[in-house]
């Protein structure tokens, strides 16, 4: 159980459970034989399937349901037209508004629009819609981001047209919105070294070198949030970036980032009297890096390990 | 400091089966084979496993075998899945009582497992194509403490799991996906399994170990993504993936130990997510296999790799064979 508060009982609250539970589980009990007797005698109607959904209603974590839900309509598939499709969706998303993290409903969700009978690529343009929203009220949700990267392959397969630039702009309005939305980083990492190796990016200098703004600017915005280093202890190392800016420009830049961090680290000495781990880490990696390009320089590492 | 209410904990595992008024109990069947699991190994890693009716156990995990695909479900009558079929399988170890399983039988569950593994090497949880990294890992565990791992499953299935190796160091739930501790466990896990850790070079397991010690939070809890909360789970999807790259020690002990500590119920037993949540079998567990890995109160030592006791998995081959 997650995020459920410890309750106490008393005896007169617990008795009153007990009452109401025993009528439940008969029911519950009732309703689930019975579903898998129909099931064991290979029982494949439009009535069975309205029992799985009351079933699926109380317990949506119930996978043999699901999975009997989806013989019947496999047996049924011939019969059923556009209308039917379009409600097994809704089923799906009222479940998931309730439940937005169980696996079974994002799966069943998915197949529904693969079995679809409308096969153009419009379904799966308008799930992205909805999972744009879903997203909206749970920027971090692991399933609707997931789910997206499966809806965008499914897209680009029907398509033949990457939708890459499409993405990488929504991972960036995303950490527009909150610095700190570390799927939206993770996307964008994802999405950078594909979209370098196809060529998806036409000017690639500025866009490094915009890059190691928009990475300064995020520090500067909120210096104790992991996201961002993260990504810059990746960014900063990745072939990508020589490639695109040569080593001295390279250098240039890392150390102006350097001087950036330098300067937010004394800020919060000023602030806090503490420094910032997050800044000492990662000048460790610059100055790692800065070694493996054969600059010279004193090192400082021994200062940031101090704490 | 907060003491480990063993005896607590012990009590609350042995009346989970007795629950069967309450209408939560009819709603967790879909995992009751892991609950067995989870509450088998609770109390083995107590040292208090003659708590559970050996006979009446395996009687149950038998009834769960399902003869048509040679899976386990999770409760009589559901459908076999890989995540229950693991679960079984495990408790069958942990009672060294596999032998209950014919080479029938055994044929059977190898061949299931290895019927929901797919071309690129990944598995799915069952006939309906759910992929996840989770599936690799339960498939591999499972063949493993069957002695059945072979070439022809494993090195796709290593090829798989490094395509989920991500640009922080850590894995994801398939090729693309975020990294999240539960995911690192599975997969270093499946490495670990079949042998295959050097998959992974010095550069990339430091970076594993970076992003994984850096789930730990002030209040000494670990999460299991950038700005999460704490759960006491990740006491175990954290540490264990810790330890099977060697870098336990790289979390403050003291501090997650207090934050575990802080979750038991003191009055009926059990560990919560975190502290004054509701309890559950899965956090109990958790809660007590990290700290059994940090060697704290005195409890039986857990294998990092297959989470069970030790002394059961010192007894499985070793791939390759």
């Amino acid at each position: 159980m997650h995020g459920v508060k410890r309750k106490q009982w008393t005896q007169e609250l617990l008795k009153q459970k007990r009452e109401q539970d025993r009528k439940r589980i008969i029911q519950y009990r009732g309703l689930v034989d019975k579903i898998l007797d129909f099931r064991d005698a290979k029982v494949y109607n439009l009535g069975v399937l309205k029992e799985t959904t009351q079933l699926l209603r109380i317990n949506p974590e119930y996978n043999a349901g699901w999975n009997y839900r989806r013989d019947i309509i496999t047996h049924l598939s011939l019969e059923l037209n556009q209308e039917f499709w379009e409600e097994e969706l809704a089923f799906s998303m009222a479940l998931l508004k309730d439940y937005p993290k169980v696996y079974w409903i994002w799966n069943h969700r998915k197949w529904t629009l693969e079995n679809h009978v409308d096969k153009s690529v419009k379904i799966w343009l308008r799930e992205l819609a909805i999972v744009s929203k879903l997203l909206q009220m749970d920027a971090r949700n692991f399933h609707g981001w997931h789910y997206r990267r499966i809806l965008v392959t499914k897209i680009e397969e029907r398509t033949g047209q990457s939708r890459a630039k499409e993405e990488l702009q929504y991972a960036v309005d995303n950490t527009n919105k909150n610095i700190s939305n570390y799927s939206a980083w993770h996307h964008k990492a994802t999405l950078i070294p594909k979209m370098f190796e196809k060529n998806e990016i036409k000017d690639k200098k500025k866009f490094i070198q915009d890059e190691f703004a928009y990475v300064t600017n995020a520090i500067y915005t909120d210096a104790e949030d992991q996201s961002v280093w993260f990504y810059i202890e990746w960014f900063v190392k990745n072939h990508i970036v020589i490639d695109a800016l040569g080593r001295d420009e390279l250098i240039q830049r890392l150390q102006e980032l350097q001087k950036n961090i330098l300067t937010i680290n004394e800020d919060d000495v000023l602030f806090s009297g503490k420094q910032n781990n997050w800044c000492l880490k990662v000048l460790i990696v610059l100055e790692d890096v800065q070694r493996n390009l054969g600059v010279l320089f004193t090192p400082c590492s021994h200062e940031y390990l101090k704490e | 400091m907060q003491q480990l209410l063993r005896e607590k904990h012990i009590a609350y595992v042995q009346s989970l089966d007795k629950h069967q008024e309450s209408f939560e109990y009819w709603l967790s069947e879909h995992l009751r084979l892991n609950g067995v699991y989870w509450g088998l190994t609770a109390l083995c890693l107590m040292d208090a496993k003659e708590s559970f009716n050996k006979d009446e156990v395996v009687e149950f995990v038998m009834n769960c075998y399902c003869e048509s695909t040679g899976g386990f479900g999770p409760f009589p009558r559901h459908e076999a899945h890989i995540h229950a079929t693991l679960s079984g399988i495990q408790v069958l170890a942990t009672y060294d009582a596999l032998d209950v399983l014919t080479t029938g039988q055994v044929d059977q569950t190898v061949q299931f497992i290895r019927g929901n593994q797919l071309s690129d090497g990944s598995f799915q949880g069952d006939r309906f194509g759910e992929v996840d990294t989770r599936f690799v890992y339960t498939s591999l565990s499972a063949l493993s403490i069957l002695g059945k791992l072979t070439p022809e499953v494993v090195d796709p299935a290593v090829e798989f799991i490094m395509r989920c190796y991500n640009f922080d160091g850590g894995f994801g739930l398939c090729p693309g996906a975020e990294s999240h501790s539960a995911q690192c466990f599975v997969c270093l896990g499946a490495l670990a399994i079949v042998g295959r850790l050097n998959e992974l070079n010095e550069d990339q397991l430091e970076k594993t170990g970076w992003w994984l010690c850096e789930r730990q939070l002030p209040e000494g809890g670990l999460n299991g993504r950038p700005s999460k909360l704490p759960d006491v789970c990740y006491s175990w999807w954290v540490l264990s993936s810790l330890a099977i790259i060697d870098k336990l020690e790289w979390i403050d002990y003291e501090k997650l130990r207090e934050f575990i500590l802080k979750s038991q119920d003191s009055k009926k037993g059990g560990i919560s997510d975190r502290p004054d949540n509701e309890v559950d079998v899965f956090h109990t567990l958790f809660g007590l296999a990290g700290l059994s890995l940090m060697g704290f109160e005195n409890l039986v030592p857990i294998d990092p790799v297959y989470c069970m006791p030790c002394y059961v998995t010192k007894k499985f081959k070793k791939y390759p064979y």
